[in-house]
C-alpha cells in the first residue's frame, strides 16, 4: 500500500462500475489527507493539530459531542470558511497532491469538485428543474437535451426521480423536507464533484427520510468520496467505513468503523459511544 | 418540589380577585377599541384626501372635460389650463431618477452585504443615513447652486456634442446648456431615492439565509452568480417593494425639483430642456393663483399625482404577481 502502487490505480479511475463485494480488497487511495491542521475563529482556537486521512470511495464519519469541531473541519474542505472574515485555517490539506488550503487556490473551481451539502435543506428560490440545472450551467455548455439528461440522472441518483418527474417546472422550495434534501444532494452530484461533504444531512428529516437518504449515501460512494458529519452514531455505524471521534477541537481517533465501535482505543471514545457522555 | 406544591396550593386557595379581572378585561376592550379607531382613522383621511380633490378639481374638469389631461397650454392669463407637461414631467424625471439610482442602489445594497469588510460596513451605513436625512430644500439649494452650473460647464456640453447627429439620442440631448432642466431635476431626484432603495435593499439581502449563499457557493458559484441567481430572486419581494418606494418619493418630490427643473410649462424632446413636474407647478403656482379656476386646475394636477401614484402602486402588486406565478 505504498504511494508507487496506488497512484495508478487512481489515475484510471477503476470504479466507476458496480463492485462485486465480494471482490479482494484493493489498496486504498487517500484522497484528502488532512495534515496538522488548526483553525481559529478570530481568537480562539477550534482545531488543535488534526491529521487524517479521507479515503478515496469510502464514507468517513465524523462524530463528536456538540462544539467539537466536526463541522468546521467539513468547512476547511471547501474553504467554506473563507466567506467569513477572520476565521482561518492553518496546515496542510492535501486533495490529490496540491494543498487546497494555498491561499492561490481556485475557490470555485474548489468547491465545485467538493461538493458540500447542509444540515437545513436548502433548495434555491427556482424551479426543481433549474435547481439541478443550475450548477450544471456554471462550469459546462451542454446542449439541452443533454442537459435533459444530466438533470434526469441526477434526480435519479438522488432517488427523488420518481417522485418530482411530473413536475419538474414546479418550484423546489413547494417539496418536503425530506425531498428538498434529496435535491439538494442531487443538485450536489449533478456537478459530478469528486468529494461530497455531509453536513448533518438528515438531522432535520424523519426516520424515512433519513433512511432514504443513508440508502442514497450507501448508493454514491461507488462513484464519490463521502465525508459525513452527524450526531445520530447509529447512523455513522451504519453507512460509514471509517469514523473519526472528535472531542473539544482534537481528533481523538481515527479508525475503520467496526473498530471505533467495537474495540476503541481510548476510553474517552468508549465513554461517547456508549452515552456515558456527550 | 415541596416548594412548587405549597405555591399551587396557595394560588388556589385565595379567592380570584375579581377587581383585577374587571380590569383585564377593560384593558383588553380598551386596546382592541384604540387601535380599530386608529385603524379606520386611515381610511377616513385617505377618503377626506379624495373626496376634497375631487370637490376642488371639479370646476376644472368640467370647464376642459378630458382635453385637460391632453393639453400641452397652461396659460393663466388667458385662463387656459393643460395637465400634459407637468405629467409629462413628473414621468420623465422620475424615469431618470430610476435608471440611475437603482443600479447604484443596488450595488451599494450587494457591496455592504456581500463584499464588504466590517470596519468598512459602518461607515458606508452611516453615510446612507445621514443621505436619507438631509431636507430636500438643501438638496435643491446645492443643486442650484453647485450641481446645476457643474453640469452646465463641464457636463452637458460634451453630452451635447458626443450625442450630435445620432438619430434618436441626439433629439434626447440637444438644445442649449441651460444646466437647469429635466436631466437635472433626475439627478437630483436619483440621488434623493439612493439612501431609501439601497437601505431597504440591504435589509432585504440580509435576510437571505447564509446557509442558502454557502449553499451556492458550494456548487462553485462566484459572487456574481450568488447575487443574480439566489440572493436577487430569493428577495424581489423586497427589493421591488425598496424600489416603489424610492419611485413614490420621486414622483411626490416638490421643493428640489422646483429649484433646478427650471418651471416651464413646456415639453420639449431634449431632457436637458426645462420643464416642470406636478408638484413643482402646485409649489410654485399656488400663491399667485387667484382665480377659482386657476386653483382648481391646480387641485387637479394633485388629483392627477394621486392617481399616478396609485397606477404605480398598481403596477408594482402586478408584476409582484406574476413573478409569484413564474416562480410556481
Amino acid at each position: 500500500m505504498t504511494e508507487a502502487n496506488a497512484a495508478p490505480i487512481s489515475t484510471q479511475r477503476p470504479y466507476l462500475t458496480p463492485r462485486d463485494t465480494n471482490a479482494p480488497k484493493l489498496p486504498m487511495n487517500e484522497k484528502v489527507s488532512v495534515r496538522d491542521v488548526n483553525f481559529y475563529y478570530g481568537d480562539y482556537k477550534a482545531l488543535k493539530s488534526i491529521s487524517m486521512p479521507i479515503y478515496d470511495k469510502k464514507v468517513t464519519a465524523l462524530i463528536g459531542p456538540s462544539g467539537c469541531g466536526k463541522s468546521t473541519l467539513l468547512r476547511i474542505f471547501n474553504r467554506m470558511y473563507d466567506l467569513y472574515p477572520k476565521q482561518r485555517a492553518e496546515g496542510e490539506i492535501l486533495f490529490e497532491g496540491k494543498n487546497l488550503l494555498d491561499p492561490k487556490q481556485d475557490l470555485n473551481l474548489l468547491r465545485a469538485r467538493i461538493g458540500m451539502v447542509f444540515q437545513k435543506p436548502t433548495p434555491f428560490p427556482m424551479s426543481i428543474y433549474d435547481n439541478i440545472a443550475f450548477g450544471i450551467r456554471l462550469y459546462e455548455k451542454v446542449p439541452k437535451s443533454e442537459l435533459d439528461d444530466r438533470v434526469e440522472t441526477a434526480l435519479k441518483r438522488g432517488a427523488l426521480w420518481d417522485e418530482v418527474k411530473d413536475k419538474l417546472n414546479q418550484s423546489g422550495l413547494g417539496l418536503s423536507g425530506g425531498q428538498q434534501q434529496r435535491l439538494c444532494i442531487a443538485r450536489s452530484i449533478a456537478v459530478r464533484p469528486e468529494v461530497l461533504l455531509l453536513d448533518e444531512p438528515t438531522s432535520a428529516l424523519d426516520p424515512i427520510a433519513t433512511a432514504k437518504v443513508e440508502e442514497l449515501i450507501y448508493q454514491l460512494k461507488s462513484d464519490y468520496t463521502i465525508c459525513i458529519v452527524t450526531h445520530n452514531m447509529q447512523q455513522a455505524a451504519r453507512v460509514a467505513d471509517f469514523t473519526a471521534f472528535m472531542y473539544l477541537g482534537e481528533l481523538v481517533e481515527f479508525g475503520e468503523t467496526s473498530q471505533v465501535f467495537t474495540k476503541p482505543k481510548q476510553s474517552k471514545t468508549e465513554d461517547y459511544i456508549t452515552g456515558r457522555f456527550g | 418540589m415541596n416548594q412548587v406544591a405549597s405555591v399551587a396550593s396557595r394560588a388556589s386557595a385565595q379567592s380570584i380577585d375579581v377587581s383585577a379581572m374587571r380590569r383585564h378585561t377593560l384593558w383588553d376592550a380598551a386596546l382592541r377599541i384604540g387601535t380599530r379607531a386608529a385603524a379606520i382613522t386611515v381610511l377616513l383621511l385617505l377618503a377626506g384626501v379624495i373626496v376634497t380633490l375631487f370637490k376642488g378639481s371639479w370646476l376644472a374638469f368640467s370647464t376642459f372635460g378630458p382635453g385637460f389631461l391632453s393639453t400641452e397650454t397652461w396659460n393663466p392669463v388667458k385662463e387656459e389650463f393643460g395637465a400634459l407637461a407637468p405629467i409629462y414631467g413628473t414621468i420623465v424625471t422620475s424615469i431618470i431618477a430610476m435608471a440611475i439610482g437603482i443600479p447604484i442602489s443596488l450595488g451599494i445594497a450587494i457591496f455592504l452585504t456581500e463584499l464588504c469588510p466590517p470596519s468598512f460596513k459602518r461607515s458606508i451605513s452611516t453615510a446612507i443615513e445621514l443621505l436619507a436625512g438631509i431636507p430636500s430644500i438643501i438638496y435643491g439649494i446645492w443643486g442650484l447652486f453647485v450641481l446645476a452650473p457643474f453640469l452646465q460647464a463641464h457636463v452637458q456640453p460634451v453630452v451635447i456634442a458626443a450625442f450630435a447627429g445620432v438619430p434618436f439620442l441626439g433629439a434626447m440631448f440637444a438644445g442649449p446648456p441651460y444646466g437647469i432642466g429635466v436631466f437635472t431635476a433626475g439627478i437630483i431626484l436619483s440621488i434623493m431615492v439612493l439612501p431609501y432603495i439601497t437601505s431597504v435593499t440591504r435589509d432585504v439581502f440580509e435576510t437571505v439565509p447564509p446557509v442558502l449563499k454557502e449553499s451556492a457557493y458550494g456548487l462553485g458559484c462566484t459572487t456574481w452568480e450568488v447575487v443574480t441567481k439566489v440572493v436577487l430572486p430569493f428577495t424581489r419581494t423586497g427589493v421591488i417593494g425598496g424600489v416603489m418606494l424610492g419611485l413614490g418619493r420621486a414622483l411626490g418630490e416638490t421643493m428640489a425639483v422646483t429649484f433646478v427643473i427650471g418651471n416651464a410649462h413646456r415639453i420639449s424632446g431634449s431632457i436637458l430642456a426645462p420643464g416642470t413636474t406636478i408638484s413643482a407647478s402646485i409649489a410654485n403656482e399656488f400663491t399667485e393663483a387667484e382665480t377659482a379656476l386657476y386653483s382648481s386646475s391646480l387641485i387637479a394636477l394633485g388629483l392627477l399625482l394621486f392617481v399616478i401614484t396609485f397606477i404605480v402602486l398598481a403596477i408594482a402588486r402586478f408584476m409582484l404577481y406574476r413573478l409569484k406565478q413564474k416562480a410556481g
